[in-house]
């Protein structure tokens, strides 16, 4: 069985409250979603200083939700042991094309000696997947999703596949997009009206621990909270996250099943379904 | 449970795949001034080029290869679920760059392959786009096996592509001490790497399948090095080789050929001599071990399958390529049976190869006979 036991949501710019008010009532926000999220320039207050140098927005936010999955106190996080049974699965499009047409830009005009060598990580778009491996010593597979939209959903399928099949016994999903002028510019492209930069994280495990996850193509269970389409709209809510917005619906989504605000939660993302909680709910 | 590979189609500076193993096997390389981006402004004088011009160059070798595994795979998406995962390193990010220098913005669902694919894969039930670094294409391998054993596919296509970018070509002209002028694996005298242009895409199924078959896929493993950002680690790529091994429950004494990754930098080749080393010497394996690199370039994503081809060709012709551009072999490869001078012929039966990608993400996989 697999389950969810821990998650994160960590959108800078977001007021969580008018959602979790109208879902839960006054008051019964979930403990585990309260606080602030620290915009990428200031992710230093939270993961502390050291190996942030050249980091990108999207990096800072997914290491931020990570961290905050993990239930780690504000801080730097110890030179970790190798755990070669976590894996990381990321959901991310748009991490670095800032830095790449940056440096295309720097380099048609001056040439490559004015490129920084401390931008040579960022000039592969996996960045970000082995960049939250390396922080926190997931040393199972690393896999970064760039399917567009989907990516969160493709994710996700993706992180119960590494389960099933045993090449982990825990998975790190964590979605992250930036809205730095050149992603905002792409996705604005694309049809955002409202691009946001954020992140999440969901840590599955094949256990039985956690809240029960199941996915479906098809019809959805009886569930008391649908998120995403005939649900609860988190895109006019909290705005567009693109690739990271089905981990965001995933994660609201475990939050409000361990936090006992509904029996089961429906998450429905680009082509499937999934549903946390339900019969097993609690066990 | 292994997996059969039924149809393997493969894009490089040579053309097809029979084509790209025809050149290994006549050891030339097909570097050429590079054709993308200023020589000056890069720092990189030379690349291994597909010579076709045009828009959505990348996006055509994919559709290309992919419409041709898929076409001799048989699928029949009415009866069968047909999935495509594409592993890929710079993806079209070359459409940012040149937006950036002044051309159209790029619609962002067009930075995937997921419409490509669609248009020449009728009936396809998902296209994933994986972004992997230079391990990308054997991340791909791996998770089609995966869906195939667990039933949650019939067919997968397994592909990969990737042209260059700019911003990867200044890298690698910044960290180089001079523009190398070719790619010479595991040679005590290389310079560094050049990228290579190309695509691949390999169909497969379950083994009970009926028809014909190129090769099985016993397992693809994988692993993180969790260590550096760049620089590779021989524990993470060594995990990997154990990793493939347990899972195809095989001993390293078995293991007759290695298509290595062997990409020529400072960095790379004494580490995967090492990792090759204590995982398949020191336990008593001896294989002959071939590296592509220099005739092809470095394909980045598409590394991985570019090597699961060249595989299945040595496994079915009794034949193992040299590595192009070695002449002597670096200190650290010391006792390892690289193939020097010309090819070898040899009845492998299992078959190694090998990916690493920046950031430490490893894929190894074993294949045998069908």
């Amino acid at each position: 069985m697999i389950g969810v036991t821990a998650a994160s949501v960590h959108l800078p710019d977001t007021d969580l409250g008018p959602v979790l008010t109208e879902l839960a009532g006054p008051g019964g926000w979930p403990e585990s979603l309260a606080g602030t999220a620290c915009p990428p320039e200031r992710a230093a207050t939270l993961l502390g200083r050291r190996g942030l140098l050249m980091k990108e927005p999207a990096t800072r936010l997914a290491l931020c939700a990570t961290h905050r999955a993990l239930g780690l106190a504000p801080g730097p996080v110890p030179p970790p042991d190798r755990d070669p049974g976590t894996a990381v699965v990321a959901a991310v499009n748009l991490g670095n094309v800032e830095t790449v047409a940056d440096l295309a830009r720097t380099v048609e005009r001056e040439g490559y000696r004015a490129a920084s060598p401390l931008t040579a990580p960022n000039a592969s778009s996996n960045v970000v997947a082995t960049t939250v491996a390396r922080w926190f010593g997931f040393g199972g597979a690393n896999l970064q999703v760039c399917s567009g939209a989907m990516a969160g959903a493709d994710a996700l399928v993706l992180a119960v596949l590494l389960l099933r099949a045993g090449r982990a016994r825990r998975v790190a999903l964590v979605g992250a997009e930036p809205a730095d002028p050149v992603a905002a510019d792409l996705r604005r492209e694309g049809g955002a009206v409202n691009p946001r930069a954020g992140a999440a994280c969901v840590v599955l495990t094949a256990s039985g621990d956690g809240v029960p996850l199941e996915l479906s193509d098809g019809e959805d269970r009886e569930a008391s909270i649908v998120v995403g389409p005939a649900g609860v709209d988190l895109v006019a809510r909290w705005g567009d996250y693109y690739g990271a917005q089905d981990v965001v619906s995933l994660a609201l989504a475990y939050h409000l099943t361990a936090a006992g605000v509904a029996a089961s939660v429906t998450v429905r993302t680009g082509g499937r379904t999934a549903v946390l909680g339900g019969a097993n709910a609690g066990s | 449970m292994t997996v059969r590979v039924v149809a393997s189609s493969l894009r490089t500076c040579f053309g097809t795949g029979d084509q790209t193993f025809e050149a290994l096997l006549r050891g030339e390389n097909g570097v050429g001034p590079l054709r993308h981006g200023s020589a000056d402004r890069l720092g990189v004088e030379r690349g291994y080029h597909i010579l076709d011009d045009g828009p959505s160059r990348a996006g055509r070798w994919l559709a290309g290869c992919a419409a041709d595994a898929f076409a001799r795979s048989r699928a029949d998406p009415v009866r069968e679920r047909v999935i495509a995962i594409v592993g890929t390193g710079l993806g079209e990010l070359a459409a940012v760059e040149d937006w950036a220098l002044g051309g159209a913005v790029p619609d962002p669902e067009h930075l995937h392959y997921g419409g490509v694919l669609r248009a020449v894969l009728p009936g396809v039930t998902d296209v994933i786009t994986l972004t992997g670094a230079c391990s990308a294409g054997g991340h791909a391998l791996a998770l089609a096996q995966d869906l195939l054993e667990l039933g949650e596919a019939d067919v997968v296509l397994a592909c990969a592509v990737d042209g260059m970018t700019r911003s990867m070509l200044a890298m690698i002209g910044r960290v180089a001490a001079e523009p190398t002028s070719r790619v010479r694996p595991f040679d005590a005298d290389r310079t560094g790497v050049l990228l290579g242009e190309g695509a691949a895409a390999v169909a497969l199924t379950r083994t009970e399948r009926p028809g014909p078959a190129l090769a099985s896929v016993l397992a693809t493993g994988l692993s993180c090095d969790a260590r550096h950002e760049t620089a590779p680690d021989v524990a993470g790529i060594a995990e990997a080789m154990r990793d493939a091994l347990s899972r195809a429950a095989r001993v390293a004494s078995e293991v007759d050929v290695v298509v290595a990754h062997g990409t020529g930098t400072a960095l790379n080749d004494p580490v995967e001599s090492a990792a090759l080393r204590e995982v398949l010497l020191e336990p008593g394996g001896s294989p002959l071990v071939t590296a592509v690199k220099g005739a092809v370039g470095h394909l980045s994503g598409t590394a991985a399958l570019v090597n699961v081809d060249v595989a299945i060709r040595c496994l079915r012709d009794g034949v193992v390529p040299a590595v192009t551009g070695l002449e002597t072999v670096l200190p650290e490869g010391d006792g390892i049976r690289f193939v020097l001078g010309g090819p070898v012929e040899a009845a492998p039966r299992l078959v190694q190869t090998e990916a690493f990608g920046f950031g430490g993400a490893n894929a190894v996989s074993l294949l045998e006979a069908a």
